[in-house]
């Protein structure tokens, strides 16, 4: 039943994203958010970091969309309409920057770190196969970044810094960690569900997604 | 085939027994026992009541502050009420293990005061001490203990004196008390959260010959300490609990007294990361296939279903991994949160109740906030 194989899907997905939550909240850059020693610097470097896998993310989305074969034209709409929603973030990280005090060359110049490029470039060749539904797992990933990360991370760093609110419109923005988020990333997995190996690389994707992610905030130095 | 490891046996639970002290305290009364900070009610009491859906607790103390029992004192007469149940007496028990948050004294261990209390003579004893998940810890070992032959009647009890940690002298006088007179929500919330009294379970590798036993099938605990700082503390300031040598014994006990590092404190912001922990645990459980939650028939957790925030539910409700709400067994508006001591307060009042029938299947979940910890004990009523 493809009510169970989304079910039993999703119980493996909510365990790797537990997973990368803790490792998350052990990186150096994150202790210093919760033991309120985040800098200034330590915001800006952030910032900078996080703006290179927004601004790939929409890319590797629409390519995995375009490798979407005409028997799931839902899901191809579906990234799609992602895709068109968050090709434009980076932007609001790079005016973010700029309201925290930072020079908009800086951010646009900046290179990848280690993780960043390791993540860029799994996203991509991931993206680049056939019926790439394995990028289901790490949209679980970024996404649940987005709605259950994202604002808490926010408050706190306009708690620590004292920024205001427009200097924190990603953070703030990617919002509320609602139900609805669950209930269309649910609908997503209905789509190429059930099926055993589509289902296993869901999951391996999420938890390779996840290492990465992590790797890429752990290398984050001010 | 032959079994050349260690001939391990199986244990049952044959007696429970609880102790509450004093009698129930409503919501409208509770300041009157634990004390207002400079006279003056407290502004966030209310909200925690709202939230932990709390309607009576007891209290080792009386509205004067004047203490009517002692943690030892209360964990004791738990034990002596489990014994009774099992229909032993002090002198049939071989191992005692024990479980608190903090004991009466800072030196030497629970055990040893509960042992006195109980007037027990010579006995292998042993002292668990965390917060919550403490009360499985000494489960853990009183069941060993039978499994492998050590002891023939294990105890495994557990108690709470948290309300004389909550008397204004523990704030009046230190930095969590702002200038205008008002504690740090870090440390009032747990003030209209945690209260008192004891609970002990005896184990034996038999079930009792008249009435329902419980089968002990297993004891898990995993704790996840070297993920997060201190979530639920006493010992440390806020800002510095993350490093060890900020320890209140490190400053000396007036300076931390001061700093405010004597007093148990709740990081709220970090609970919201350690549920989602304690969720991730439960769900590695399932799918591994380590617990069925079909074939569960009570659900006691040390956590109540109420308190779960709508995404939680809805987490486990689309993973199949939610236990129906009619399952769940709970003492906690009754008997308030006694930290290690309520997992076996609510088991005292299942087995008395009409609840359990033979062939049922109980699980026990402790998630302690402490560190990040969660423990589960599957029961089978037998």
């Amino acid at each position: 039943m493809a009510d169970d194989a989304v079910a039993d899907t999703l119980r493996k997905l909510a365990v790797v994203f537990a997973d990368f939550e803790q490792r998350l909240e052990a990186t150096p850059l994150i202790r210093k958010l919760t033991r309120g020693r985040f800098e200034l610097a330590d915001y800006h470097a952030f910032l900078i970091n996080l703006r290179q896998q927004v601004k790939d993310g929409a890319l590797w989305m629409s390519r995995a969309a375009s490798n979407i074969g005409e028997d799931h034209l839902e899901l191809r709409s579906t990234l799609m309409k992602h895709a068109v929603t968050e090709h434009r973030d980076f932007r609001l990280l790079e005016t973010d920057f700029v309201a925290a005090g930072g020079r908009l060359e800086d951010i646009q110049q900046a290179k990848k770190n280690v993780g960043s490029e390791a993540l860029s470039a799994w996203m991509f060749h991931e993206a680049s196969k056939p019926d790439p539904f394995g990028l289901l797992g790490a949209m679980w990933i970024i996404e649940g970044l987005g709605s259950i990360k994202a604002k808490p991370w926010g408050l706190k760093v306009k708690e620590r810094l004292g920024l205001p609110d427009d200097a924190l419109r990603f953070l703030l923005y990617h919002g509320d960690n609602d139900v609805g988020h669950m209930e269309e990333f649910r609908e997503m997995l209905a789509m190429v569900l059930p099926d055993e190996a589509v289902a296993e690389r869901i999951v391996t994707t999420a938890r390779v997604t996840a290492r990465l992610y992590a790797l890429q905030i752990e290398e984050i130095a001010a | 085939m032959s079994d050349s490891g260690p001939r391990l046996r199986d244990v049952y639970i044959t007696g429970v027994g609880a102790h509450l002290p004093g009698p129930a305290v409503g919501n409208d009364r509770m300041e009157d026992h634990i004390g207002r900070i400079h006279g003056r009610d407290s502004v966030v009491g209310r909200r925690a009541l709202r939230w932990n859906g709390i309607r009576a607790r007891h209290y080792a103390l009386a509205t004067d502050g004047t203490v009517r029992d002692s943690n030892a004192g209360m964990t004791a007469k738990a034990v002596a009420a489990a014994l009774d149940d099992a229909g032993l007496g002090v002198g049939d028990l071989r191992h005692l293990a024990t479980a608190t948050t903090q004991g009466d004294y800072l030196v030497p261990g629970h055990a040893t005061a509960v042992q006195a209390e109980l007037g027990a003579g010579p006995l292998e004893i042993a002292s668990y001490q965390s917060v919550c998940a403490s009360a499985l810890m000494a489960a853990k070992g009183a069941w060993l203990q039978v499994r492998v032959g050590e002891a023939e009647v294990a105890a495994a009890a557990a108690g709470e004196f948290s309300s004389r940690w909550f008397r204004p002298g523990f704030y009046e006088g230190t930095a969590l008390v702002d200038p205008k007179g008002r504690l740090a929500t870090e440390a009032d919330f747990l003030r209209f959260t945690l209260s008192d009294g004891a609970g002990a379970v005896v184990m034996e590798p038999h079930p009792r010959e008249q009435g329902l036993s419980l089968k002990v099938e297993w004891i898990d605990l995993t704790s996840l300490a070297g993920l997060f700082d201190p979530c639920m503390w006493a010992g440390s300031t806020r800002a510095d609990r993350a490093d060890m040598a900020s320890a209140w014994s490190h400053a000396g006990p007036t300076e931390a007294h001061a700093a405010g590092a004597v007093a148990l404190l709740q990081d709220f912001e970090l609970l919201k990361i350690v549920i989602r922990a304690w969720i991730g645990i439960w769900l590695e459980k399932v799918d591994s296939g380590r617990i069925d939650p079909d074939r569960v028939d009570h659900l006691l957790c040390h956590y109540s279903a109420r308190s779960l925030r709508e995404e939680i539910v809805g987490l486990l409700e689309n993973t199949a991994a939610m236990i129906p709400e009619e399952k769940w067994f709970t003492t906690l508006p009754e008997t308030g949160n006694i930290g290690s001591a309520s997992i076996w307060v609510m088991l005292e009042a299942f087995m008395k109740g009409e609840r359990p029938k033979r062939g049922d299947r109980v699980l026990l979940i402790v998630p302690e906030s402490g560190r990040a910890m969660i423990g589960f004990m599957m029961l089978e009523v037998v």
